[in-house]
């Protein structure tokens, strides 16, 4: 017998299918369960709504990053080409309406500051990288990545219960029912 | 994002959906009796009234002509998109695509009096050169006028009477050949997937005579207004344009056909939130493009690219175009950036209402400003044209401008509900049109 202290993860159920999953999640939803999760091969369409899950903040995020990107650009072009150095090209002003000329240059820092605000916006909202997940533990778990469709249900929820959450995973059609411990 | 229901084949009308005829005739009757008026106005106006009306009027027609072309040119783009593309999402809606498509050739008729010379003369400079030759025609031009004599190979006489024959037989036949297809399956007791093969084959080729018939209807009828000036950005700038005002008229004519109480199980929220992405993604695709056009001319610099803004850049029309600039791109790109108004039918509707008045702005600042620098220019002068000299614009020619868009609107408006009357409102026996009532994004 092993000596570590464990540390209950939650429970995780198996489904048949990406339908099975489905309407399982909307059980779980309505239980009123707030620290679960769903896990799939593939992304199935709809289930967000069927777990409940509200609009992500990330959009608002990439708003802002991608209107920092345009200000960067128009401060970036008209310093260096009207303040520091002004540049007379094709007998064109330089001042405030050379702007068509700095449209490339904004359109591009706007792209690119809401791509990276996108990649580490998700990133840091999803709390990837890791290097390690309680859920690994899981001698069946590994299917996900292949054929397998999970509910996976945290202790930390305010309603878990050894009891109760087994229930509810069974009422909602979920088989190898397994309690994952992590090691603490 | 959610779903309430699970469409099934039990939802779906087997005799598909038709519109009650009783119920629009009102709408559709008014809109013939204006169109009809209006029509025998204006070819009064067009072709018998005095020069100081006649003149004028000759553009009022071009632009409201060509507003309502690049809408049905548009119907016709996304009946042929949907088809090329594989798509499942617009199965529910591709009848309305079909629909505003139908009524291209309908549309391509209300052109013909820009086919007559009489017409022409007040519009199109290089044809008056060109009548005007003694002798043979590019050897004239050879010695008088190098400009059009180099472009002689393209901008001859019978070479635009016969491209402008096929814009209008080939895209016609291309939007009845794929209609036909499509609303033949709706009374199919055997309905396969024959029909839905066909079309995606058919609308791979035929797209080609689409993108020609946008670029060169754009080049015959609109750039030719002046002889000299040229851009190669003009037909991808008039197909950003059609492709998303007819996408906001498709917004419209579905939401219309809902508030009676069809497409009820076919389409929703989810519809209207792909239908606004694309009229979101070509808000900023005309942005880009229109852009670009400005960018490549203004930052060259060349007389014969810059006179296009330096007209539209004087007086009064500069106010305009920064409204275009604003109106068309900045504004609506934050507003349909939000998800949920794109999900919303009523607000995406408000959008869609407010793009096509920013696509009347558009249109009517590609058209209407060389009215008064052709009118007033020196090639034109003579008994009749005393009022038109050094005009930036022409007062009071505005009402032409109105009436010829009421009559070609009115038009378009009957052809619509004319043509949604005809069959099913949306394809009933598609095999797609479960995957497309069920739908998620």
């Amino acid at each position: 017998m092993s000596t570590t202290r464990k540390r209950v993860y939650g429970y995780l159920a198996q489904f048949k299918n990406a339908s099975a999953l489905y309407k399982a999640a909307e059980k779980v939803r309505d239980a009123g369960i707030k620290k679960w999760d769903c896990y799939s091969p593939y992304p199935i369409h709809g289930l967000d709504g069927a777990m409940g899950m509200k609009r992500s903040i990330l959009p608002w995020f990439v708003f802002f990053g991608g209107m920092t990107g345009t200000a960067t650009a128009f401060t970036l072009a008209y310093t260096t080409q009207v303040v520091i150095y002004p540049t007379v090209v094709q007998g064109k002003p330089a001042n405030i309406f050379t702007v068509p000329a700095y449209f490339p240059i904004m359109f591009e820092l706007t792209v690119l500051f809401s791509g990276f605000t996108v990649l580490f916006g998700l990133l840091s909202l999803i709390k990837l990288p890791r290097l390690n997940h309680p859920l690994f533990a899981s001698n069946q778990f590994h299917r996900a990545t292949d054929d397998g469709f999970f509910i996976a249900i945290e202790a930390r929820d305010p309603n878990f219960s050894t009891t109760a959450t087994r229930e509810l995973l069974e009422a909602a059609g979920g088989a190898n029912i397994e309690l994952v411990e992590e090691e603490d | 994002m959610a779903h309430h229901h699970h469409v099934t084949s039990a939802d779906i009308a087997i005799n598909g959906d038709h519109l009650d005829k009783s119920k629009v005739a009102p709408i559709q009757m008014a809109a013939l009796v204006i169109a009809a008026i209006g029509t025998v106005a204006s070819l009064y106006l067009l072709f018998f009234a005095p020069v100081k009306l006649r003149a004028p009027f000759a553009y009022s027609w071009l632009f409201a002509f060509y507003f309502f072309l690049t809408l049905a040119i548009g119907g016709c783009f996304w009946t042929l998109l949907h088809n090329v593309s594989n798509s499942g999402w617009g199965t529910s809606v591709r009848r309305v695509f079909e629909n505003v498509g139908s009524t291209y050739p309908w549309m391509f008729l209300f052109g013909l009096p820009l086919l007559c010379p009489q017409v022409q003369q007040y519009l199109y400079e290089w044809m008056n050169i060109h009548r005007s030759a003694e002798g043979v025609r590019s050897e004239w031009l050879h010695q008088h006028n190098h400009l059009l004599y180099n472009k002689y190979w393209f901008m001859n006489i019978p070479f635009w009477y016969g491209r402008v024959i096929f814009w209008g037989l080939g895209l016609s036949a291309v939007i009845i050949g794929l209609r036909r297809l499509s609303t033949a399956q709706d009374t199919d007791p055997n309905p396969g997937t024959a029909r839905l093969f066909k079309a995606r084959f058919h609308s791979t080729y035929t797209l080609v005579i689409f993108a020609l018939t946008i670029t060169f209807t754009g080049f015959d009828f609109m750039m030719g207004l002046d002889y000299r000036w040229f851009s190669t950005m003009w037909g991808v700038y008039l197909f950003a344009g059609a492709a998303l005002n007819s996408m906001a008229v498709i917004v419209l004519v579905t939401t219309w056909l809902k508030s009676m109480g069809h497409l009820k199980h076919v389409t929703g929220p989810e519809h209207y939130h792909l239908m606004g992405k694309l009229m979101f993604a070509f808000t900023v695709f005309w942005a880009y493009v229109t852009f670009s056009q400005y960018f490549l001319i203004w930052y060259s610099n060349q007389t014969e690219e810059t006179s296009y803004f330096l007209i539209r850049n004087t007086g009064n029309w500069n106010i305009a175009m920064i409204a275009l600039m604003f109106g068309h791109f900045v504004i609506p790109f934050v507003i349909l950036l939000q998800a949920w108004l794109k999900r919303n039918p009523k607000w995406l509707s408000l959008m869609a209402i407010y793009t096509l008045c920013m696509h009347v702005l558009d249109h009517y600042l590609i058209t209407i400003p060389e009215r008064g620098v052709s009118l007033g220019g020196e090639h034109m002068s003579g008994p009749g044209f005393e009022g038109f000299v050094q005009k930036v614009s022409i007062p009071g020619a505005f009402l032409g401008d109105i009436l010829a868009f009421v009559t070609i609107g009115s038009a378009f408006v009957f052809f619509v509900i004319r043509a949604l009357g005809q069959h099913s409102l949306y394809p009933n026996r598609d095999p797609r049109i479960l995957e497309s009532a069920n739908v998620s994004n």
